[in-house]
């Protein structure tokens, strides 16, 4: 097992409730099934600016205009289930970095 | 009939588990699974409970005192959408609108009457929303689904519509938003915006995006709402020091911990949510459809965001000067960004025109908000949530702000 440092994911959305709830369950399921741990933040995407500096990238079903010079990577089709693997993939494989 | 009468007089923490469990097992979730996910449910609600507690029990007497030395009268605590969601399924319509919601979405697809597969369950409140005001206003139970069906139809309808336009703008292809609470104000937004385009000057004038988001940052972050809010109505209220700075500090703390709570309600949904969303996409696949998703998505678009951002200190001006209105803004200043997300689409990115037209519908929603503060109270109470006896009363802007719900209402108050 190579030792990774614990990654910190900012998960936003327009209410940093609904659908950012339903992103995160998706990745921690995920996650576990690759016995990854990860931290989660979720919050509203206009409070992303307090947060990005904690996070080591971003994770969002909304549009993002300024992801404040961290990777960002667009959810929605966890949302739509449409494309749903590839995006999950995408993730964990950020999560490894 | 006796059982269904006895489950849903138990009290929404109990009655919602049960039918959630049973809701869950026929869209075919594991009974294990099924279960966490109903207990869940319950623990939310309860959750819910203490916060709109801690709310009222500190926000009620401030604006009670602040009645009393300055001759404001807002003693419409705002208890914003997480409440409202809350209280909404908690109602007695509540424990029927997802299966409604997808019977009539399912209908209208079949016949189709819409293109759009409605995967937002959680949403489903605005509708139960709808229903619950009306069963309270007519005592009737069938009213209520009935009103929450054409809610859910109506909406179905305005996400067709608006589609190519939502989807040209946000860059969303294939989705739709059929979202009770925003996709309301659009067809208010598209005659005002064509009445907007006939003023000379004003129709001229267009608005800076970054510099208001720079500028009006600070009410985009409701932690700090909360604290400002809370503090300024202490002083107001004539508190000492000590009195304004812990209504601040618990202002600061039912901003955060309200839609916390809301969260593990949303956990809860996930199961099911995700059952449906799968039987949806399997009966619908293959012909051109919308997936109709919650306008959340969409709020992160400068231009809604600064749009929402300006519309917060206006919102509480309105609410002082506005004659007749009784509603002290305060859970929903965070929820805007949901009132203008599909508005701005209708001014083609316009900020300044989306704020002339948030301007208008909030005035008048203050109105609105304050007609329904009894009813709303009184589905409230019904919900089993805790409030101090007699002198508060509660609102919303979302959806106690409604004006479809607002309108469904009336027409049903006439049967």
């Amino acid at each position: 097992m190579v030792s990774m440092r614990k990654k910190t994911i900012l998960v936003a959305c327009g209410t940093g409730i609904a659908t950012s709830t339903v992103v995160t369950e998706k990745i921690l399921e995920a996650a576990k099934k690759e016995n990854l741990d990860v931290n989660i933040i979720q919050c509203k995407v206009s409070e992303i600016k307090s947060y990005a500096e904690d996070a080591d990238f971003i994770v969002t079903t909304t549009i993002l205009k300024d992801s404040f010079g961290k990777k960002s990577i667009n959810a929605l089709p966890l949302i739509t289930g449409i494309g749903e693997e590839q995006v999950l993939k995408e993730i964990i494989e950020e999560i490894k970095k | 009939m006796s059982i269904i009468k006895y489950i849903l007089d138990l009290g929404a923490t109990v009655m919602l588990p049960i039918i959630i469990f049973l809701l869950a097992l026929i869209l075919g979730e594991k009974p294990g699974r099924a279960f966490r996910s109903a207990l869940t449910i319950g623990i939310g609600f309860v959750g819910i409970n203490l916060v709109i507690g801690l709310l009222v029990n500190n926000l009620g007497p401030a604006a009670q005192a602040m009645v009393e030395h300055m001759g404001v009268h807002l003693n419409v605590i705002d208890v914003g959408w997480p409440a409202s969601a809350a209280i909404a399924f908690a109602s007695k319509v509540g424990a029927f609108v997802i299966p409604i919601g997808l019977l009539v979405n399912i209908i209208m697809l079949a016949t189709r009457l819409t293109k759009t597969v409605n995967v937002d369950l959680w949403n489903y409140w605005h509708f139960a929303f709808t229903g619950a005001l009306v069963t309270a206003a007519t005592g009737s139970l069938t009213w209520g689904l009935v009103a929450a069906a054409i809610n859910a139809a109506i909406v179905l309808l305005l996400a067709d519509w608006t589609a190519k336009m939502v989807q040209d703008f946000y860059g969303l292809p294939g989705i739709s938003l059929p979202h009770g609470f925003s996709a309301a104000y659009v067809p208010i937004a598209i005659p005002l915006n064509k009445l907007i385009d006939k003023i000379p000057v004003i129709n001229k004038i267009e608005a800076d995006t970054d510099t208001i988001n720079k500028r009006f940052g600070i009410f985009g972050e409701p932690i700090v709402i909360g604290l400002i809010l809370g503090v300024v109505l202490g002083i107001l209220a004539k508190y000492d020091v000590k009195g304004i700075l812990n209504l601040g500090i618990s202002m600061a703390a039912v901003m955060l911990l309200l839609p916390r709570m809301v969260r593990i309600l949303m956990e809860g949904l996930i199961p099911i949510s995700e059952a449906a969303k799968a039987f949806m996409q399997k009966r619908f696949q293959g012909r051109e459809f919308y997936i109709g998703l919650d306008s959340a998505i969409a709020v992160g678009h400068p231009a809604a965001i600064a749009t929402a951002l300006v519309l917060v200190p206006i919102t509480i001006l309105l609410a002082i000067i506005l004659p007749g209105n009784h509603v002290l803004p305060f859970g929903d200043l965070a929820t805007i960004p949901f009132m203008v997300v599909m508005v701005v689409p209708v001014t083609k990115g316009n900020v300044f025109r989306s704020i002339l037209i948030g301007t208008i519908v909030i005035g008048v929603g203050l109105w609105i908000a304050t007609n329904v503060a009894p009813l709303f109270t009184q589905v409230a109470a019904e919900a089993a949530f805790k409030f101090p006896t007699g002198a508060t009363e509660i609102s919303s802007i979302c959806d106690g702000a409604n004006p479809l719900t607002w309108v469904i209402l009336q027409i049903m108050r006439l049967f």
